[in-house]
């Protein structure tokens, strides 16, 4: 308790002390500006004379003082007899007598600060000092009062400082001042800055203070200096406001580290290029259909067949893209074939082809314009060269704002060093490296047969589902009806479970372990991708088989029916039938769009159930069971769970190409990407905080960034080659969709050159279009990117030699600057 | 009627499942089944097996080898809780270190860690073990005379720890604990310690040593030690004992009294 006293104690002195200096300080400042002012006023006067001056002031003797003054008031008369030419001399010499009063001032306080009083009892003092002054000075200057009265009108700005006709209204503006000044003072206190800029423009504002006229604006501009400041602040707030979930992001950054908030900015940017395609394909064109458009109902591909009907509004239906939903702009079966539609003239089926092909091309274009700043950005320091001075000194993440993260991080840097250390001894011995590469071997063996066995299943299911299909779902059970997707989904989910868990057996680092771990999941998922499309094809040569069937079937059915009504009634009206009861061409395209859709739907189903069972409802019971169980849950077995975010790149990766896949044929599809992006990140957002703990395991989310890219790169390609495939090679079907009636889905391009266009430039177009042409311009391309290409080498070898001559010169300067001391040393 | 491929999907959790948490089935099968199974077929129980087993196979009075024995069973035959060759050294280290006059023992169980202490105790000091089944304390009995200790070293107390903590003082004549080893139930650790804490007998130094507050766990114990700020304390990470993936730890707590 003594202890805690004298501490107090020991504050309370410090803290006087800190007044004392605050104290000493102001008052200095003051002095000064003010002797600066009188000086610059009393430039005439002899040094000698003011040295004297300080003297008396010291002594503080005021006879003395007053005689002087008695002395300078009898000069000041006679220069005033002289003429105005003293004016100037005077007023210095009351400039005088203001700092004898100011000095003494500053002694007081001086002494009030030493015997560590509070602020407000000193300047009391010393305004009560300040009356003494003036009571004992009253005598003397009854004089000169007159006189200098004037002269203090004169200058007004030194009205703060006159002590002697201390009226109580007065008495207010000093105190005022003194207010204002601590007021500044105080302001320049709280300023981060260092302590010479305080000094600086504390001088400098004392200074713009006293020469009211012309530093007037500047003053009002530095006082509102810090109300700029803070406008700048709430606008770059406000900015930083408007880019969507920076906030929420941001606050995830704090709690988990950078690699987790990467995810997020990933399905920000993600959400953005989605927004463009649903832009394109709603703007262009299930708007224009659905507008301008032939109504529902009108034409046969329009209406639900009339076996459908009955069940075309059940809610089973619409969930599977069936019945009402199917015959609407979301599919590509719905569009007709009128090549200009509306009083706009909109070339409806050209629209369609362009949007489809400029949706991948705009994709391409901003997944490689990303992927080559971010090479501009990190591609300037190597990894290898400075390995520990870079996990030295850059290891931290700063933006952690949370205790538990930050303990993790810690454990992960020092993990981290231990590894490099010891990679650093093995990378010298080799033990036993027989058995790890057996184990290499043999984990890589176990993924392949896991990788097969799905590949398998996945297939095997799909051929069921067909099988299925041709019996007619109706005589089926839901889990049957849904096999593929459930399959595929689970497979997705746990397989990566299991090749993390067949990692451990092949004792890698932990980074190549990742990269490992990625490729395999990449393998999966396209596996699964690739299987679940060749099962899409064959279906598809299945329908077009089934459509030569129909077309056959018909032609007859046109032809029975032409020859009855003419055999029954001679009247040459047309023969109208219900768009209903007309028999139709399984249509291929819309198929293909339905099991894309019915695929997203399952695959954010699964995302979102795995979200809330597998994260919310675990992190509920192992919170609120713990209290009564018999081992510790959270520190134990189930624990929390952790963000995977490589999983979660990778099923937003492969999400992605498969609505490049299936966009041309639904155009739904970037619609309802949009809408999953958009509640997957308020889900995931609430779910990271709400549920995760921080990943033990911390990798650098800035390094594999392009790492993503890439791997949306190769996504991007491998799923436009099949649309494209399908695109090229298949007719399209005879009934449905903008290209029905064409032979290829292209022929699009050629019919509006020749319609649309004038022939002369449709003539240069087939020059154009000539090989002839074409060759030596793709020759050419090729030139000029191996070109640059080589350029950019060259340019990177130069860098790396550089780097080396930079390491030399540091290595030369090391050794001349250790010289003298080695040398030293020896002797 | 889920259909078979649904279920053929969910072997590689299953797979994951049993390779991720191995350590726990193969714990789970030594620990459970393999005790009711010879519960059933012995008719004795796990404790009188073990005791049989050590009295034929270890020299009478060599503490050293009575342990080695229980180590045996332990690892090859069933599964007994006791702490362990590893966390032993450990107890055993921390004991030299302190050569502390007065220990308190909770939990003695079949007398492998009371053995274990008792042996590492200097010329003069008492072991206090409090156990509370009687006949485990029974088998600890026999199994600490087997290894030659006798009533002055170690004071066997048959009794649940929260009656006989409060009467140490005036049935046994403590002033103050050196050392508490702390192994019997888990949710008692708090309890106990707060108890302790109540009756005056930890003084500045007292050691306190909690094993397994990571498995099973004792969660509260350990949010107690880090907010009441009367201990220095450090948690010695190691494997649980007699198996080989599952992490453990031992709480060392330094009483530092109130400051």
């Amino acid at each position: 308790f003594l202890n805690e006293s004298m501490s107090f104690i020991g504050d309370e002195q410090f803290e006087g002390g800190n007044k004392e200096k605050r104290h000493r300080e102001k008052r200095r400042d003051g002095s000064k500006d003010r002797r600066k002012r009188a000086n610059a006023k009393r430039r005439d006067r002899s040094r000698a004379d003011r040295e004297n001056e300080e003297f008396e002031e010291r002594l503080g003797k005021r006879e003395k003082g007053r005689r002087g003054r008695v002395k300078n008031d009898q000069e000041a008369k006679k220069r005033e007899q002289e003429g105005g030419a003293g004016a100037q001399v005077k007023s210095g010499k009351t400039a005088k007598v203001k700092k004898n009063i100011k000095n003494e001032k500053r002694r007081i306080s001086e002494k009030d600060g030493k015997a560590g009083e509070r602020t407000e009892k000193g300047k009391k003092r010393v305004e009560s000092a300040k009356k003494e002054i003036a009571t004992v000075k009253h005598g003397t200057r009854d004089k000169t009062r007159e006189e200098k009265k004037k002269k203090y009108k004169e200058n007004s700005e030194d009205k703060e400082v006159k002590p002697e006709s201390l009226s109580p209204d007065e008495l207010e503006k000093l105190k005022e001042a003194v207010d204002e000044k601590k007021k500044l003072i105080q302001s320049l206190r709280g300023k981060p800055w260092p302590m010479k800029k305080k000094l600086v423009t504390l001088q400098e504002t004392l200074r713009i203070q006293s020469h009211d006229d012309q530093g007037e604006w500047k003053w009002t501009l530095l006082m509102l200096h810090p109300k700029w400041m803070k406008f700048q602040r709430d606008f770059e707030n406000f900015k930083t406001a408007c880019i969507p979930w920076e906030m929420k992001i941001k606050e995830i950054e704090s709690h988990f580290g950078s690699s987790v908030a990467s995810y997020f900015i990933f399905l920000r940017w993600m959400y953005g290029i989605n927004m463009i395609l649903f832009g394109l394909t709603f703007g262009l064109v299930m708007v224009p259909e659905a507008l301008m458009g032939r109504p529902y109902g009108s034409i046969p591909r329009k209406t639900v067949p009339r076996a459908e009907e009955a069940s075309a509004m059940d809610f089973a239906v619409l969930w599977d893209f069936g019945g009402y939903a199917q015959y609407s702009v979301l599919f590509y079966g719905f569009y007709s074939n009128q090549r200009a539609i509306g009083w706009l003239k909109f070339r409806m089926p050209l629209s369609y082809f362009l949007v489809g092909v400029g949706t991948v091309a705009y994709s391409y274009m901003v997944v490689i314009r990303t992927m080559a700043r971010n090479a501009n950005e990190s591609g300037v320091g190597d990894d290898n060269s400075f390995n520990f001075s870079w996990k030295m000194f850059t290891s931290w993440d700063y933006l952690i704002g949370n205790p538990e993260t930050a303990d993790n991080k810690f454990a992960s840097i020092t993990t981290c060093f231990k590894e490099a250390i010891l990679e650093e001894q093995e990378s010298r011995k080799d033990d036993n490296i027989h058995l790890t590469r057996f184990l290499r071997v043999l984990a890589n063996f176990l993924v392949l047969c896991c990788l097969a066995g799905s590949g398998y299943l996945i297939y095997f299911v799909v051929r069921r589902s067909q099988k299925f299909a041709l019996d007619g779902f109706e005589n089926h059970t839901w889990w049957e009806r849904n096999e593929v997707n459930m399959v595929m989904s689970l497979l997705g989910m746990f397989c990566p479970m299991l090749f993390d868990v067949i990692s451990t057996l092949e004792n890698y680092h932990p980074r190549v372990a990742l990269q490992w771990q990625l490729g395999r999941i990449f393998a999966l998922f396209l596996g699964n991708l690739y299987t679940f499309i060749i099962a899409l094809m064959d279906e598809i040569n299945v329908k077009r088989e089934e459509e030569k069937i129909v077309k056959f079937n018909i032609t007859m059915w046109e032809a029975s029916l032409y020859n009855g009504t003419v055999s029954e009634n001679f009247t040459a009206s047309p023969i109208t039938i219900h768009p209903a009861d007309v028999p139709r061409g399984p249509c291929w395209e819309t198929m293909v769009g339905q099991e894309f859709v019915r695929l997203i739907i399952s695959d954010t189903m699964t995302t979102y159930i795995t979200l809330l069972i597998g994260d919310f409802l675990r992190a509920v019971l192992v919170r609120f069971l713990n209290h009564c169980w018999c081992w510790d849950l959270e520190a134990g077995f189930p624990s929390y769970s952790e963000f995977d975010v490589s999983g979660n790149v990778l099923g937003l990766i492969f999400n992605q190409g498969m609505i490049w896949m299936g966009a041309f044929y639904a155009p739904c599809l970037p619609a309802l990407n949009v809408l999953r992006l958009h509640v997957s990140m308020y889900l995931q957002c609430w779910a990271v905080m709400c549920c995760n703990v921080p990943q033990e395991r911390v990798f650098k989310a800035s390094g594999s960034n392009n790492f993503y890219m890439a791997m949306l790169l190769v996504i991007l390609f491998l799923s436009t080659l099949p649309a494209i495939y399908t695109i090229v090679t298949i007719p399209p079907s005879f009934d449905c969709g903008p290209f029905s009636g064409k032979n290829r889905m292209f022929d699009v391009i050629h019919e509006t050159l020749e319609s649309d266009f004038p022939a002369w430039f449709s003539k240069v177009f087939s020059y154009a279009s000539n090989p002839g042409l074409v060759l030596p311009f793709i020759l050419l391309m090729v030139l000029a990117i191996y070109y640059l290409q080589s350029t950019s080498k060259s340019y990177k070898e130069a860098n790396v030699e550089l780097k080396k001559k930079l390491q030399m010169v540091i290595q030369i300067m090391k050794i001349i600057l250790l010289l003298p001391t080695t040398v030293n040393n020896w002797q | 009627m889920v259909s078979g491929a649904i279920a053929l999907a969910f072997l590689p959790l299953l797979l994951t499942l049993i390779i991720r948490y191995r350590y726990y089935f193969v714990l789970f099968y030594r620990a459970v089944l393999v005790r009711i199974w010879k519960d059933c077929v012995t008719g004795l129980s796990r404790e009188e097996r073990a005791y049989q087993y050590v009295l034929t196979h270890s020299i009478p009075g060599d503490p050293d080898s009575i342990l080695d024995a229980f180590d045996y069973w332990c690892n090859k035959v069933e599964y007994i809780s006791n702490i362990g060759p590893k966390k032993g050294k450990i107890l055993d280290r921390i004991l030299m270190e302190q050569s502390p006059l007065t220990v308190l023992e909770l939990g003695a169980h079949c007398g492998y860690s009371t053995v274990r202490i008792a042996r590492a105790l200097p010329l003069g000091a008492r072991l206090y073990s409090i156990e509370m089944d009687q006949t485990n304390a029974a088998i600890a009995e026999k199994i600490l005379r087997l290894a030659g200790f006798d009533d002055d070293t170690v004071e066997l107390i048959v009794n649940p720890s929260d009656e006989v903590i409060p009467r140490l003082r005036s049935d046994y004549n403590l002033e103050r604990v050196d050392f508490v080893f702390m192994d019997h139930w888990k949710k008692c650790y708090l309890p106990d310690l707060q108890m302790l804490e109540e009756c005056g007998l930890l003084g500045k130094g007292s050691v306190i040593l909690a094993d397994n507050v990571l498995f099973p766990g004792a969660p509260k114990f350990l949010r107690y030690i880090r907010k009441s700020g009367l201990y220095e304390w450090k948690i010695h990470r190691a494997m649980l004992e007699y198996s080989k993936g599952i992490r453990d730890g031992m709480a060392e707590l330094v009483f530092q009294g109130i400051k």
